[in-house]
């Protein structure tokens, strides 16, 4: 094998800028995943059916199409759904906050049912109204248990942010492929670009660690 | 005050509660009793709606709870419970779990709340354990905490729910004792047991129930001395 980094070092600058790209777009669609998978797994286990059911189609479709298909839906489709075209960064948020919060709502509803029913029943015995119960007393406690399922979806999330390539977003991917194009090389800043993903998933996993080490402090 | 009138449950076809009739009256203690199945829980539950009655009326402090009208989360900060298996909040140390619903519900300031917790853990013996989390409390000790956190809402009436059938038995006494304090300070309480000495030696009057009727409504010295169903005659010879 002959291997050349080299030739790619001054690259690396360029390449490395790509990440501030990726993690934005992580972060923000994080958020965004995390808000409204709170919302629609409070939808699914309402004792409204419509609002049940709205949040099950919800989930079903974004989980029933590919990723990258909902990502060039949202950024071609857009001006013909909104007027304008969207910024692709902006289309990768969406997209991928769009999707994860389909995963997320799922976990979030297994959460809070495995969250004893006596917890319910004593903060309404207290005539805790039932938002800040969910808030105070189920949510926390569901958040606990789930949080290793939590840090799996962001980890998918920040590896599979590599397909917002395709509409052209400079991320960590985008770029090493450009520098291996210039390069007529593409083997080595592919490489580089894996290195980068797996220091990026090695810190995320350890930052869960440390997160779910100080919510076990009441154990 | 607690009016119940003609209360009924049904869960589908099976009818658990078939028109229970009875008054506790303020500062009174009332034991309920009944071999298992006999709906004294779900008589207890329905009455802060824990359990939805199917029919009947039930009137705490003159107020219909059983009106679509009333709003339920007042009442129920007026009547405290405790339950057999705790149900403390995990994630919240013991004063947490004491200041929480007076905080969050009452909007009553940290300073007071604490104040109002200290004064009851120190009532229930517990006063070293504000700062620990529920996992580091035995049994006895959990129910006493809550106790101390239905007491914080300062309700009218409490309601306990089996309060000691999940204990081991050399801490059943403890909580019988802070129970007993606590009925004589006049608190109106309505308490499903199995403890039967408990409940002839601090209740004011016993409620047998069985098959979700209530067969006898007595004072505990007539209903331990000479029950005159055949039912709790049964029951008494099997517990006693």
């Amino acid at each position: 094998m002959n291997l050349d980094f080299t030739q790619f070092i001054p690259s690396m600058p360029y390449i490395l800028k790509g990440i501030l790209v990726t993690l934005q777009i992580v972060i923000l669609a994080g958020v965004l995943g995390f808000v409204l998978g709170i919302i629609l797994s409070l939808l699914k286990i309402s004792h409204i059916k419509i609002l049940n059911w709205i949040a099950d189609l919800y989930t079903s479709i974004f989980r029933g199409t590919p990723l990258v298909l909902q990502l060039m839906l949202i950024y071609y489709g857009s001006p013909q759904i909104i007027g304008y075209q969207i910024e692709p960064y902006t289309a990768a948020i969406l997209s991928f906050g769009l999707n994860s919060g389909a995963y997320i709502s799922e976990i979030i509803r297994a959460g809070i049912l495995a969250v004893d029913k006596g917890q319910q029943e004593a903060a309404m015995a207290l005539g805790v109204p039932y938002g800040k119960m969910m808030w105070d007393i189920i949510l926390p406690q569901a958040l606990k248990n789930i949080l290793p399922a939590l840090m799996n979806e962001f980890i998918t999330l920040t590896k599979e942010s590599a397909i917002v390539t395709t509409i052209g977003v400079m991320d960590i991917m985008r770029r090493s492929y450009q520098v291996g194009a210039e390069n007529y090389s593409f083997f080595e800043p592919l490489l580089i670009a894996g290195l980068i993903y797996y220091l990026m998933v090695m810190t995320l996993t350890f930052l869960g660690k440390a997160l779910e080490g100080r919510m076990r402090r009441s154990d | 005050m607690i009016k119940v009138d003609n209360l009924h449950k049904n869960y589908g076809k099976l009818e658990v509660l078939k028109g229970i009739t009875t008054t506790i009256q303020t500062g009174e203690v009332v034991a309920i009793i009944g071999p298992s199945g006999s709906g004294k829980s779900t008589f207890l539950r329905c009455l802060n709606l824990l359990e939805a009655p199917t029919s009947g009326t039930i009137l705490i402090e003159n107020q219909d709870v059983t009106d679509k009208k009333t709003n339920i989360m007042k009442v129920r900060q007026n009547v405290g419970m405790v339950f057999q298996h705790f149900h403390l909040f995990p994630h919240k140390t013991v004063l947490q779990n004491l200041t929480y619903a007076p905080m969050k519900v009452k909007g009553l300031g940290r300073d007071s709340a604490e104040k109002i917790a200290y004064g009851l853990l120190n009532q229930v013996g517990l006063s070293e354990k504000a700062g620990e989390y529920p996992t580091r409390l035995s049994g006895g000790q959990k129910q006493r905490v809550a106790i101390a956190r239905a007491l914080a809402m300062e309700p009218k009436v409490m309601l306990f729910d089996e309060p000691t059938s999940a204990l081991d038995p050399e801490m059943v006494k403890e909580v019988l004792e802070v129970m007993k304090t606590l009925a004589n300070t006049g608190m109106t309480m309505a308490i499903v047991t199995h403890e039967m000495g408990f409940a002839r030696e601090v209740a004011d009057r016993v409620l047998f129930l069985d098959g979700g009727v209530l067969v006898e409504d007595s004072p505990p010295e007539e209903f331990f001395a000479n029950p005159k169903s055949q039912r709790a005659q049964d029951f008494l010879q099997k517990m006693l």
